[in-house]
């Protein structure tokens, strides 16, 4: 007798290959989309003769169909090689780490509203993007900080906020409760905004206030090259981490007891991912601001798919983070023309009707039945 | 695979709940633990299966200190059935079963065909084959307690412990489960309420009282009126049951 599980689980592995074949498409076609109508054979043919050159000394190689000065000169290589593809990947990358680390957030604190923002991350962040366009780090700080940019100290009041809600949560002993830990959550959280909502009520600046707000609510117009790199490579090493995790995560959704009696033991694991998941989830929020939704519904809806079993829900989660950022961003682009539309504001206003639609269709009911 | 506690005192937030325990499981031997609520035996037993930490004494799995063992190599050995908890996230019943080979796996092994077998073998053994679909959270408490079971045979152990294993179970499941139990053959270390399953299946039993223990032997030698009157304070009789020649308990009303 063939066992339906092994079925099941067959199907979910080639779901993950159709899933990463549907990434590669997305960013393939997202690329051929944007204000400026370039043909399609353009398009491809930059992208073609771009991401196979290379270039060892004098040896200069790719994959060149046309005029060289076409592929790698000029206002449309600029259009599709230096501003759309960046921005596409950008979107890949962190639809990716944001999807991948609320899957593991939602485990870690055994919640299933939890997301990868939950330890205070996303205030954090607020505020320290916030400190830095509305006062400017100049004003206060001399020598190295003084010159560091706005995503530092997105990344600092993360990291800030992060290990002081990690602190608040061991204060006073006993066992660290997924409880406490979002209850710490909220309470640094709404002391960053306190602060954060005080300098834009007190700030002059229309400019800067509307490139807080743009902050505030994400968007991936900074997307170059040399901004990809640390949160390409951080999404790599991060997935990797998780994927050999996936088996300690199903036993975390047993809980702590069963844990143990199937051979692991939690609560160290436990603080090794929200360290992990903070630092990803900080990466991605200092890349492009806070884009909400991704990493809290997407792994909701993946669940609803395909069951709890992380070993296929990890990685389809990921791709599917990738893929609906990326489509977000496209419609954040050419929705309204002319006109950058913040990304957070199209993932919600997509995410939550295929939720509700989610909600309708199938008996699925965040497990509490 | 023997199991000892030697001098096993545990605290908990101050209060000493287990007092001096010293206990065998011996080879295959199933040993029962009574004791009135509140006695101390399912901490006891959470010692043993290492969620807490006893305060004084050791734990000891064929001589070696269970301290010094790795999670893996403990859960490896030794199963454990305890009362089913509430789950914020949905599994199918299958893929709860798959989970008891989690000690048996690395971070990158597959499930094996083995596994699979297994697994269905296990859901078999419990008579609820035609569950494997079914989300666990949508079975009752006693399905629910079966399908545990089925985890803890395809962890393949060599002991197993028990709390309670038949609460929520009608009678035939009761006697499903512990006839499963015991003719695994392995060694079996239950915290038991039930005087008379106790009777049918243990060869050895421990009494707690107040943490301590109280009387231990062979199961119809320490089951006894005096004794039950002591330990549980309530009237009973101890007679032999004409059909099966063992002994059976019947309690009286106080009314």
């Amino acid at each position: 007798m063939n066992s339906n599980i092994k079925r099941r689980h067959a199907l979910l592995g080639l779901m993950i290959v159709v899933f990463i074949g549907l990434l590669v498409l997305s960013i393939l076609l997202a690329v051929t989309i944007g204000a400026v109508k370039i043909p399609l054979g353009d398009v491809y043919r930059i992208v073609l003769y771009q991401s196979t050159h290379v270039k060892i000394g004098a040896l200069e190689t790719g994959i060149q169909i046309g005029d060289i000065d076409f592929l790698s000169k000029g206002t449309m290589y600029e259009i599709v090689w230096n501003v759309r593809m960046p921005r596409v990947i950008m979107g890949a990358i962190i639809g990716v780490l944001l999807a991948a680390c609320g899957v593991v957030m939602q485990a870690t604190v055994e919640n299933p509203l939890a997301d990868p923002y939950i330890l205070g991350i996303s205030s954090g962040a607020s505020l320290g993007a916030t400190f830095a366009i509305m006062i400017g780090a100049s004003t206060i700080f001399t020598g190295w900080l003084a010159t560091m940019g706005v995503a530092f100290w997105a990344f600092a009041g993360a990291l800030g906020a992060m290990s002081l809600v990690m602190a608040l949560a061991h204060l006073g002993g006993g066992r660290v409760t997924s409880a406490k830990l979002v209850l710490a959550g909220c309470v640094i959280g709404s002391l960053c905004s306190a602060f954060t909502n005080m300098m834009v009520y007190l700030g002059k600046n229309a400019e800067n206030m509307r490139e807080v707000s743009y902050w505030l609510l994400g968007s991936m117009v900074s997307a170059k090259w040399e901004r990809l790199t640390l949160p390409g490579l951080c999404m790599i090493a991060g997935l990797l981490f998780y994927l050999t995790q996936t088996r300690t995560l199903n036993t975390m959704l047993l809980g702590d007891e069963t844990a143990i009696t199937l051979g692991v033991n939690l609560s160290r694991r436990r603080r090794v991912y929200m360290v992990v998941t903070s630092f990803l989830s900080a990466i991605a929020v200092c890349t492009c601001g806070i884009v909400g939704f991704v990493g809290l519904m997407i792994p909701h809806i993946m669940r609803g798919f395909v069951g709890s079993d992380h070993r296929f829900l990890l990685p389809l989660t990921a791709c599917a983070g990738g893929i609906f950022l990326i489509w977000a961003d496209v419609l954040a682009r050419v929705l309204i023309p002319n006109t950058e539309i913040p990304i957070g504001v199209i993932t919600s206003a997509i995410g939550a009707p295929i939720f509700v639609y989610m909600m309708i269709r199938k008996s699925y009911g965040f497990g509490g039945r | 695979m023997n199991l000892s506690t030697n001098n096993v005192s545990v605290t908990l937030s101050g209060r000493q709940i287990v007092k001096d325990v010293s206990l065998r499981v011996m080879g295959n031997s199933f040993v029962g633990l009574l004791g009135p609520n509140g006695s101390g035996k399912t901490t006891l037993l959470k010692a043993v299966y290492r969620v807490l930490k006893p305060s004084a004494g050791m734990v000891c799995l064929n001589d070696a200190d269970i301290q010094t063992l790795s999670y893996r190599e403990t859960a490896r050995r030794m199963g454990v059935i305890s009362q089913f908890t509430v789950m914020n996230f949905d599994f199918t019943v299958e893929e709860i079963v798959l989970m008891g080979r989690a000690p048996h796996k690395t971070a990158f092994s597959r499930d094996t065909e083995e596994d699979y077998r297994i697994a269905e073998e296990a859901l078999r053994r419990v008579d609820m084959l035609k569950f494997r679909d079914r989300s666990y959270n949508t079975l009752s408490g006693g399905e629910k307690q079966r399908i545990l079971l089925a985890r803890t045979l395809a962890q393949q152990v060599e002991l197993l412990i028990l709390d309670e294993p038949t609460n929520h179970l009608d009678i035939k499941y009761q006697i499903q489960i512990m006839d499963v139990v015991k003719s695994l053959g392995v060694g079996v270390l239950a915290a038991l309420h039930d005087l008379n399953l106790t009777l049918l299946y243990c060869d050895y039993v421990y009494v707690l009282k107040d943490g301590r223990i109280v009387a231990h032997g062979r199961t119809e030698e320490v089951i006894t009126e005096s004794l039950i009157r002591q330990v549980y304070e309530v009237d009973c009789s101890v007679e032999r049951h004409p059909k099966n020649g063992r002994l059976h308990v019947t309690f009286f009303s106080r009314l």
